[in-house]
């Protein structure tokens, strides 16, 4: 149906020439996987992200709070949402052959969804650290991606993102300011989740890279990460805490910081569905999915009938 | 289950613009998961869902011929050379 090419350099020219790639384009089926293994990964990071956060609407002090929580799991779910639709339209994987996947621990999420936040403190550093992180790399992929439905349905997600980041921020300064108690409890949540959400970003590009190649993303991972760590070192030093990185050096001059050696073990680990809480959370995932089963079945059961009329 | 596209309308000035998809059994649920996932902030006041399958396409190569029409456009050159020839005998 769509546009066809004749060979990979002149499907290459034409993403180079900003060329914008359609669901019905035949585009070559190693471009078609890696888009879709991207989105794939993104939807899966959505919906586990979505599912810690509802376990947290119980727990979040204050009402106004809270309320925002449901709204933040309502969102992340919903991306998780969009994301398999368009991830489905690849004919890569079905929607529900995705989930399955997901919750057989056969296919990826992001390496912050294999810890556990533990307290309210791990809760915050997560929407304001790691939102941020997984943010900065959305719009990193949204500015320039080749893949034209995802890149439009991250523009949806992209600004439902910066809600939940600014949200993040104000409890970190409400707990700033707080008593010596929240500050030691958000201090102990830095110390934890700090690299975690640095290692979000993922090690150095290598060179060749595919999805920099075909302009699926179009910043490397090192840059991104590297400009993350210039804003927020600076800002939480500025709320008083310290940065759990004895290698972290400051170029007075120029006033930039700079992280230490990164171990890259954990984020293996966590690729490999085995972090601290990687268990855990797919059989969580999974439970849930179970659990929703009888929806599902109600749903697909429905007599179909047309809106506005009579049943 | 059905493939849904989602269509979403600002307000008087913008049209109708694509916002995504979704899969619903019904209609009527499809309406109640399309104000859900594409309009949970006022991102539109009005929604159109149509049933993919009823989607008629028309692909690149069948709108390719009007790329190529250059006498359904007028650049204006000849009336602003007339123009400036104006001008300049008037000076």
């Amino acid at each position: 149906m769509g546009r066809t090419w004749t060979s990979m350099d002149d499907f290459e020219a034409f993403l180079d020439g900003g060329g914008i790639v359609e669901v019905d384009d035949d585009m070559p089926d190693a471009y078609r996987q890696a888009v879709f293994a991207f989105i794939e990964m993104h939807a899966n990071s959505e919906l586990m992200g979505g599912l810690t956060e509802r376990d947290w609407i119980p727990r979040t002090p204050g009402l106004r709070h809270k309320m925002a929580v449901l709204a933040k799991t309502q969102d992340e779910i919903g991306h998780a949402h969009l994301l398999y639709m368009v991830g489905a339209d690849l004919t890569v994987k079905t929607r529900p052959g995705m989930l399955e996947d997901l919750f057989a621990g056969r296919s990826k999420f992001h390496n912050v969804f294999h810890y556990q936040a533990k307290t309210w403190g791990d809760q915050v550093a997560i929407s304001f650290l790691v939102d941020a992180a997984a943010l900065a790399s959305q719009q990193a992929v949204f500015k320039n991606c080749s893949y034209g439905p995802y890149r439009r349905i991250l523009k949806r997600i992209i600004s439902e993102e910066g809600f939940h980041m600014r949200m993040g921020e104000e409890r970190m300064l409400r707990i700033a300011a707080g008593t010596e108690m929240q500050r030691t409890m958000f201090q102990q949540s830095l110390d934890d989740w700090w690299w975690p959400a640095l290692q979000l970003f993922g090690p150095d590009t290598r060179p060749g890279d595919v999805l920099l190649r075909w302009h699926i993303k179009s910043e490397r991972n090192e840059v991104l990460r590297a400009s993350w760590v210039q804003k927020f070192v600076p800002l939480l030093m500025s709320y008083g805490f310290t940065i759990p990185d004895p290698g972290l050096t400051h170029d007075p001059a120029a006033d930039t910081w700079t992280s230490g050696p990164i171990d890259w073990e954990p984020l293996k680990r966590t690729l490999a569905m085995g972090g601290p809480d990687s268990a855990r959370r797919i059989a969580d995932a999974a439970a849930n999915w179970a659990d929703t089963h009888w929806v599902r079945r109600v749903l697909d059961d429905a007599p179909t009938r047309a809106a506005g009329t009579a049943a | 289950m059905r493939r849904y596209e989602v269509f979403l309308k600002k307000d008087g000035r913008d049209e109708f613009r694509h916002a995504g998809s979704l899969d619903a059994p019904d209609d009527e649920l499809a309406l109640v998961l399309a104000r859900e996932s594409y309009a949970r902030r006022a991102e539109g006041d009005r929604l159109w869902l149509v049933n993919r399958e009823h989607v008629i396409l028309g692909d690149p190569e069948f709108i390719a011929p009007n790329a190529d029409k250059p006498h359904r456009h007028n650049d204006g050159k000849a009336i602003a050379e007339h123009r400036r020839n104006v001008r300049e005998d008037g000076s």
